[in-house]
This record gives structure tokens, C-alpha cells and sequence, in this order.
């Protein structure tokens, strides 16, 4: 593919993602749901759910006529974060589930997303063979006196706030002022419950569900944060805010002193939370992610797992670890799974996280923050011919051969406080360029990389 | 000769198969996103029969027409008739039923109506199936996108007010009639027994009337597989029973003795009801008895015929503007007033009404009607073989009228003789009719004759 050209489509080990009309069709939904039928364990019935955007209901009409074809039972939970759907397959011992939502992607996209039993992603060799089974199209579907019976279940967000108050000290964290920017996702839901069930303090923004048009993109970074939350915190007198993308997956910070926080930040923050608390010395996390955690990590004596960039890696690389050696998983991008929670990517257990932290610690979000040394991070993104990646690559390496050199994903080089890594990115054709040093920013060092990529 | 088994048929009135390796969840979903581009953006009705593929095949559709840009409202389990009505009234942009109406249970199909709740006419079901399979969809963006609603009350209402229009609801209810109901578990099984036990205040003896189960019996209803109602009927001592199909559309009576009425009896019975009611012609089918025209002979109006189908049989409806139709042996009553598609509910508000009014049984009003004598069959045939057939079955009955508007016809003074080749099998149908049962022995015979050699 030629540099610019926009994607619009893509199927691969982490599912189907698309613009809906465009380039996603029902066809594509219906053949992926009834290839996930086909590739289960023949025990079990399937949980479903979807985030709040308005192809969403065409996308759930395709995935249960697909599996029910499969005749499998499958449990529709309606509008709900991806978290709940992985408590419900969990909670039923269902044979797996299918989250319907694009996550952080604007309103016109649509995915899928598949797990397995206990709610677990997919891994790579799994995903493989479901992508075979789609290509192919032989699904299993069965004859009539067998075909699946559709169920609708209303609790379960209910059921996941339950155990969500099991792990977290709700009556500790009640006293807390709390904005929330739901950016018309399912975590207004989740949340507004809380409200109701546990008495606690969260106020809601942009928390009308919404399938069309969001208050803004639903993106979990600082620039989104310093949109309409972190302007909100000093006159609203919040403790802290925070930010969900429209499944509730990820999740962004905003200080009770107005400063949007860097969407690096969560994930640091829960590692210096979670490592002393044990058993756990292991942070797995992916090569574009902030040097922060590793500092962070010999603060505790922990040790830091780098895998390449993509949500499949890091799954592939957490399921080489046994659970109680792992303290905590995640991205840059705000996504963080802990053991403490089932190892789900989980945006409002992540927030929970944060405010015990406070909560234990007594000490406000900024002066937490202001505990870690200051780490500058630059990104951007280039649009470049996928054929000459390789040359480019081998030209960077040779020029910035003073560094230790990591080829896993793309070029990342390594010096004393500072680093950049130059990759491909997976779901668009530009090459994306990120650049840290510990204290201010390394704009030389970026633009140079920028005008390599540029003139490659 | 092997024997070619019809496990799907896409054609001009739709898709029809066996659900699993041949129906697929993808065939209805892209025909139904090609029916949603076809007839707009806009309000499309989706119902369906009790088939435990039906479920299954409705998220499919739903899934097509939303891709496709269309509202759709579900309207849940309920006969073929009611959903037309409901589509026609509600001026829904179309509509689908998903049902395989009396094919076993491991069939289903889509049956297809236009924003009047009627089924295309040719030229609209040819550009259909031409956009089918060009597969060129529309396909609506996020923005698009509209809902999926459900309206699960207002179509059994509004089918039943309208049947209620024309007959006399008092003098029924006055009666309050012992009758018996046979509803093969299919989706006239809710709504049947609220309507003769509520609305017309029978004395209700049901069986068979749960949709979450599987059909019972063969899903026609025939003397032969209505052996059950006739015993309910003699064991309860009830004045009627009536026995659907699955999906509703069909209806057969059983009279208080127990006897299963012929279905052209049944057809007859309710065309000496309207026409007593209503000014305007006869529709039916060239396979239909006679008796018809005599009736409408004694009420002074004409009979026309077309080809065998329902499709065929509304579409000459509408062009002759007739007060009633139906096909009689396909057990099928057809009264616009109502709606233009067979409507099992008009056939036993009629009979209960005629009961009312008359005073008269079942079986008395049925020995008041012209009598004939039919004898049906088929024979199966070899490809190449069907003009060579016709030729000699024409040729052994030198004295006889012709009508080819759908095979052949012949027409004969002591009754006619209809053969013509099934859409879906290799096989030929017969059909015979005369006055006395030595007659229809005596033709039936030669007809049998003149195919064999």
C-alpha cells in the first residue's frame, strides 16, 4: 500500500475493524460470528455485548444469527463496556463472548473483539486458527432442531460492580470529588450506578449515551483530557478526573489542579501502587511505553517486560508468566490490566485503582505526580510507502549505532534517560515516531528522526 | 431416475430451503439487504413462524436490512396475514415473514411484500433477484444508521378489527359456540384462541397451541393429518373445528361430525359469504371447482381464473377489483375487503357468522352447496418428457375445450382436467373434476391412461 491512501478495513489476530458502509459490512460481521462459532469448544453459550454506536445493533444482529447458526446459546447483555462482557463470560462459564465497539476509534468505525473462556483475549495461535476458519468459510452451522436460543440479560452491570466492590475499598474512596468525562460511553452507565448502589462521587460529563455523534473523539490522551475535563477540575473543586474511552477500556487522568496528565502516566502510577503490594514483580508492557516504568520498577525491586507494540503482544507475553508473577500489564494508551482484577484491560478498575492510592496514601493526585521524575515524550506520525520501511530501519540503526539497538518492533535505541522507537503502525499507513528523555523534551534528536522518516 | 431434492431455491418469490448447509444466516442477510435496498430507506416490517430457525434467520435479516439502511420493526411471531395487514396499514416501506408456510420443519424461507403488505408482482421480483445477485447493496454509514423497534400488539388488533367489519360480532358471540382449534403450534397459536374465545366468546377446546414447541403433525392441514382435531371435535362435541397451518395464512374446517371439509367446500363457503355482502367478481385458480361458478351465477357476478399461485391469484384480484378470491384446493380464502393475501381469520369469522345467521350446522350449510366430485394425484416425469405427455393427454380428449394459461386445461361437459408440471419437482400434478364419482372415476382414468402410453 502507498503512503496516504486512507485504511479503512482491517481483519487480522485482533479481530475486525472497520468504517461501517464504507468498507465494513454486515457480510464481513456475519461470516467473523459465525467463523467464532465454528472455532469454540462445543460446551457453553456466548455473552454479547456493544458499545452505544449506532451500527452496533447491526453489527449484534449479525454476530447472533451467526452464532446461533452455530447453535450456540448466546446471552445479549445490550449496551456495555468490554470489561462487563469479559465479567459475564467469566461470571456464566460461557464457552466465550464478543464485544461490539470500537473502542477509542471515532463513531463511524465498528469491531469486533473476541474472548475466550474466563474472558481471556485470544492468543495468537487461536486468533490464527479463527482467521483461517473466516477465510475458508466452512462454518459448522447445524441442523434446525439445533440452532442457539437468544437470552436477554439486564444485570450485568450489576453483577460487575458486585465484584468490582469486592476488590475495591468503595467506602474509603466515597469521599473523593470525582469528574468523569464519559465521552457518551458505556461508562456513564457503570458509573451512575455506583452512584446509586455505593453512594459514591462521581460527576458525570458527556454522559448521554450516545451512537452518532460524540462530545469529542473518544480518544484516551492528554490533548483529549485538556479538552473539557481538566478545564472543569479547579471550578467544580474535584479531587481528581478522569477520562474513558466509549467501551471503558482505557482510561485518562486530569489533576485536581487542572493539569491534564499524559495518558504515560497511568500506567507508572498503578506499577508504584501495585509492586510493593505483591506477589507480583513483573510490569509487562510494550516498547513505545514510557522509561518512567522502568525507573518506577527499580524503585520496588521489580523488573520490566517489553514486548513489541499491539494488544496481542503484550496478551502473548502476559500468558507466558504465571498470574501471581505478574504486578501489572499495560500500554501507554491508558489500557492497564492487573492481576488483583482478572486481567482484563479495565479503564474503571484502573481509575479505582488510582483513587485507593490517594485514598491510602492521603496525599492529593498533583503531589503523587509530582513524586516521579519528569519524563518529556514526543509522538507524532508519517505517513510512509510500506516498501521502503526496511531501508529506512537499517539506515537509522547505522546512524544512531551508539545505541543499544531493540529490532523486535520496528527500531528502538537506547541511551542513559533517553530513547526513541520508529514503527509501523498496525492499523494505519504512516510510520509512528516516539521520542523520550528524562527532563525536557529531545526535540533535536525527534526532528532529525522526523526528517530521516520524511526523506526516506 | 435420481431424485433432484430442492434443499434451496432462490428464485423470483424468494429464498426457500433447508436451514444449516444450504440456508445460511449469509443468504438471508445479503437477500434481505438487497430487499432493503430495493425498496428504500425507510420502515421495514419483520416477522415470522414458530420454526426454530426462524430466531436465527430474523437476527439475519434484521442484520441486512439495518446494513441497508432501513428502520425494522419486529413484530414477533404472528400469522402470514396479520403481518400484511400490518405492513399495508402502517404504510411501512415492506415487509418480510420468515416462513416455509406448510413445508416440514427443517425448511424455511422469506416471503416478500411490498408497502402495501402484498407480494411483488413479477416485474418487481425479477428487478429484486437481478440486484440479488449483482450484489450491488446500499450500505449505510454510522450516521445512517436507524433503529430496530418492536410493535408486537398493534398487528393482531388491527387484522382482528378488520375481519370483525364484516360480520355480525353480536349474533356470533350471542351463540356462544363449542369449537375446536388444531394450531400445529404455529403462528396462529396465540393469537387464534384470543380470537374464538375472546373476541367471538366461543367455548374454546385447543390443542396444539404452543409456539415454543416443535409441529405435532405434518404441517398441511389434510384430512389425513387433521385426525386429531376431528377427534377433539366428536370428543368435545363441538360445533366446528378449524385447523391451521403454520403459519396461519390456511385454513380447514371440520364439521360436527368430524368430517374434514373439502378445501374447495371451505373456499366455496366463504365466497357465498361475501358475495352476499359485497358487489364485485371471483378470483380463483384454474385447479378449482366449479362450484364457485355456479355460486357466483346464482349472485349474478363472473369468475375469472389464472394460473396456479397466490401471487397470481392477487394480482388478477386487483385487476378485476373482485370482491373475493382464493385457490381451493391450496385451502386458501383471499377477501380484499380484509386484506389481498389468504386470510385464515375472515374464513372462520365467516363460518361462524353463516352459523348465526342461519342456524344451520357445518355440515348442513356444506350439503347445500353445488356438488362435484374431484380426485387429485402426481405422476412423475423424465426431463424432455412433459411435451410429449401434454400431446398425447390433448389428443386422448379430441372433445374437450383447451386452456394453456398454466399447463393444460381441459374443459369437458361433464367436468375438466387440469395437469400441469410443479415448480420445485420433476413431477406432474393432476387435477379432475366431475359431477357424479362414476364420472370423475370413469375421466380420471382415461387420464391416467393417456400418460401412461
Amino acid at each position: 500500500m502507498t503512503g496516504g491512501a486512507e485504511k479503512s478495513l482491517r481483519i487480522s489476530q485482533v479481530g475486525l475493524r472497520g468504517v461501517v458502509g464504507a468498507a465494513l459490512t454486515a457480510s464481513h460481521a456475519l461470516d467473523f460470528a459465525s467463523a467464532f462459532g465454528t472455532f469454540l469448544e462445543p460446551s457453553g453459550g456466548v455473552i454479547v455485548g456493544r458499545d452505544p454506536r449506532a451500527s452496533g445493533v447491526m453489527m449484534r444482529e449479525a454476530v447472533i444469527a451467526g452464532l446461533m447458526a452455530c447453535g450456540r446459546n448466546v446471552v445479549d447483555l445490550g449496551v456495555v463496556s468490554t470489561p462487563v462482557i469479559q465479567h459475564a463470560i467469566c461470571r456464566q462459564d460461557a464457552a466465550g463472548g464478543v464485544s461490539i465497539g470500537a473502542s477509542h476509534n471515532s463513531a463511524e468505525w465498528n469491531a469486533l473483539k473476541f474472548f475466550g473462556r474466563e474472558g481471556t483475549y485470544l492468543s495468537t495461535a487461536e486468533a490464527n486458527e479463527l482467521l483461517d476458519i473466516y477465510h475458508l468459510r466452512k462454518f459448522d452451522f447445524v441442523e434446525w432442531e439445533k440452532i442457539g436460543k437468544l437470552r436477554q440479560e439486564a444485570g450485568a452491570i450489576d453483577r460487575y460492580l458486585d465484584d468490582i466492590a469486592a476488590a475495591f475499598d468503595l467506602e474509603a474512596i466515597r469521599r473523593f470529588r470525582v469528574v468523569v468525562d464519559c465521552c457518551n460511553g458505556t461508562s456513564s452507565l457503570i458509573l451512575r450506578r455506583s452512584n446509586e448502589r455505593f453512594g459514591t462521587s462521581f460527576i458525570l460529563i458527556n454522559e448521554k449515551i450516545e451512537g452518532v455523534a460524540f462530545a469529542h473523539e473518544p480518544s484516551t490522551t492528554r490533548d483529549a483530557v485538556g479538552l473539557q475535563l481538566a478545564p472543569l477540575m479547579r471550578p467544580l473543586g474535584a479531587d481528581a478526573g478522569f477520562l474513558f474511552d466509549v467501551d471503558s477500556d482505557r482510561v485518562a487522568v486530569a489533576a485536581e489542579t487542572g493539569e491534564p496528565v499524559s495518558e504515560e502516566m497511568v500506567l507508572p502510577m498503578l506499577a508504584d501502587y501495585l509492586l510493593p503490594r505483591g506477589p507480583g514483580r513483573l510490569i509487562i508492557t510494550n516498547l513505545s511505553t514510557t522509561a518512567l516504568v522502568d525507573e518506577v520498577a527499580a524503585r520496588h525491586g521489580g523488573k520490566v517486560v517489553r514486548a513489541p507494540v499491539g494488544r496481542q503482544a503484550t496478551i502473548d507475553a502476559l500468558a507466558s508468566y504465571r498470574p501471581e508473577q505478574v504486578a501489572v500489564a499495560g500500554e501507554g494508551t491508558g489500557a492497564v490490566m492487573m492481576p488483583r482484577f482478572r486481567f482484563v484491560y479495565d479503564g474503571i478498575a484502573s481509575m479505582l485503582a488510582v483513587l485507593s492510592m490517594m485514598s491510602e496514601r492521603g496525599q492529593p493526585l498533583s503531589q503523587i505526580l509530582a513524586g516521579y521524575p519528569r519524563y518529556s515524550i514526543l509522538k507524532a506520525q508519517l505517513p510512509l510507502a510500506t516498501q521502503r520501511i526496511p531501508a529506512l530501519l537499517a539506515e537509522l540503526r547505522e546512524t544512531y549505532r551508539d545505541g543499544a539497538a531493540n529490532v523486535g518492533d520496528g527500531l528502538r535505541v537506547d541511551w542513559p534517560g533517553r530513547w526513541f522507537h520508529v514503527r509501523v503502525s498496525q492499523t494505519e499507513p504512516v510510520v509512528r515516531v516516539i521520542c523520550e528523555q528524562r527532563g525536557d523534551p529531545p526535540r533535536e534528536l525527534f526532528e532529525n528522526l522526523l526528517d530521516r522518516v520524511r526523506n526516506a | 431416475m435420481p431424485k433432484r431434492e430442492h434443499l434451496l431455491k432462490i428464485g423470483v418469490s424468494g429464498i426457500r430451503g433447508v436451514v444449516g448447509e444450504f440456508l445460511t444466516p449469509q443468504l438471508a442477510c445479503s437477500f434481505a439487504q438487497a430487499f432493503g435496498t430495493y425498496v428504500g430507506v425507510g420502515r421495514v416490517v419483520v416477522g415470522r413462524d414458530t420454526r426454530s430457525s426462524g430466531e436465527m434467520l430474523q437476527h439475519a435479516v434484521t442484520c441486512g436490512l439495518l446494513a441497508a439502511g432501513c428502520e425494522v420493526v419486529d413484530v414477533g411471531i404472528l400469522p402470514t396475514p396479520t403481518i400484511q395487514v400490518y405492513v399495508g396499514s402502517t404504510r411501512a416501506r415492506g415487509g418480510i415473514a420468515l416462513t416455509a408456510s406448510h413445508n416440514p420443519p427443517e425448511y424455511n424461507a422469506l416471503k416478500l411484500f411490498n408497502s402495501e403488505g402484498l407480494f411483488f408482482n413479477s416485474y418487481e421480483r425479477g428487478e429484486l433477484l437481478d440486484l440479488y445477485h449483482q450484489s450491488s447493496f446500499r450500505r449505510a454509514t454510522n450516521d445512517e444508521m436507524r433503529r430496530a423497534v418492536s410493535d408486537y400488539a398493534t398487528p393482531p388488533r388491527l387484522h382482528i378489527e378488520r375481519v370483525l367489519k364484516h360480520v355480525n360480532v353480536e349474533r356470533i358471540r350471542a351463540r356462544r359456540f363449542r369449537v375446536a382449534l388444531d394450531g400445529v403450534n404455529g403462528a396462529a397459536s396465540v393469537m387464534t384462541p384470543r380470537f374464538l374465545a375472546e373476541t367471538l366468546n366461543c367455548e374454546l377446546h385447543a390443542i396444539w397451541v404452543d409456539p415454543s414447541q416443535p409441529f405435532p403433525r405434518e404441517a398441511e392441514p389434510l384430512p389425513e393429518t387433521l385426525g386429531e382435531l376431528a377427534g377433539l371435535v366428536r370428543r368435545t362435541g363441538s360445533e366446528a373445528g378449524f385447523g391451521h397451518d403454520p403459519d396461519g395464512d390456511r385454513l380447514a374446517i371440520v364439521d360436527e361430525t368430524g368430517r374434514v371439509l373439502d378445501n374447495d367446500d371451505v373456499l366455496a363457503l366463504a365466497v357465498d359469504a361475501a358475495l352476499g355482502r359485497l358487489p364485485g367478481d371471483v378470483v380463483v385458480n384454474l385447479t378449482t371447482s366449479r362450484s364457485i361458478d355456479d355460486i357466483a351465477r346464482a349472485h349474478g357476478r363472473r369468475v375469472f381464473r389464472t394460473p396456479v399461485g397466490e401471487a397470481n391469484v392477487v394480482e388478477m384480484m386487483q385487476a378485476v377489483n373482485a370482491a373475493i378470491g382464493g385457490e381451493g384446493s391450496g385451502g386458501g380464502i383471499i377477501f380484499p375487503a380484509v386484506h389481498l393475501c389468504r386470510d385464515s381469520y375472515t374464513g372462520m369469522a365467516f363460518l361462524l357468522d353463516r352459523m348465526a345467521e342461519t342456524g344451520l350446522t357445518v355440515s348442513q350449510l356444506a350439503a347445500k352447496l353445488p356438488r362435484y366430485h374431484r380426485r387429485f394425484g402426481k405422476v412423475a416425469f423424465e426431463h424432455g418428457r412433459l411435451g410429449p405427455l401434454m400431446q398425447a393427454l390433448e389428443e386422448s380428449f379430441p372433445e374437450a375445450a383447451l386452456d394453456r394459461t398454466d399447463g393444460l386445461k381441459l374443459l369437458l361437459d361433464e367436468g375438466w382436467i387440469h395437469v400441469r408440471a410443479s415448480n420445485t419437482e420433476p413431477l406432474l400434478r393432476l387435477a379432475a373434476e366431475a359431477r357424479t364419482e362414476d364420472e370423475i372415476e370413469r375421466l380420471y382414468g382415461r387420464v391416467l391412461k393417456a400418460l401412461e402410453e
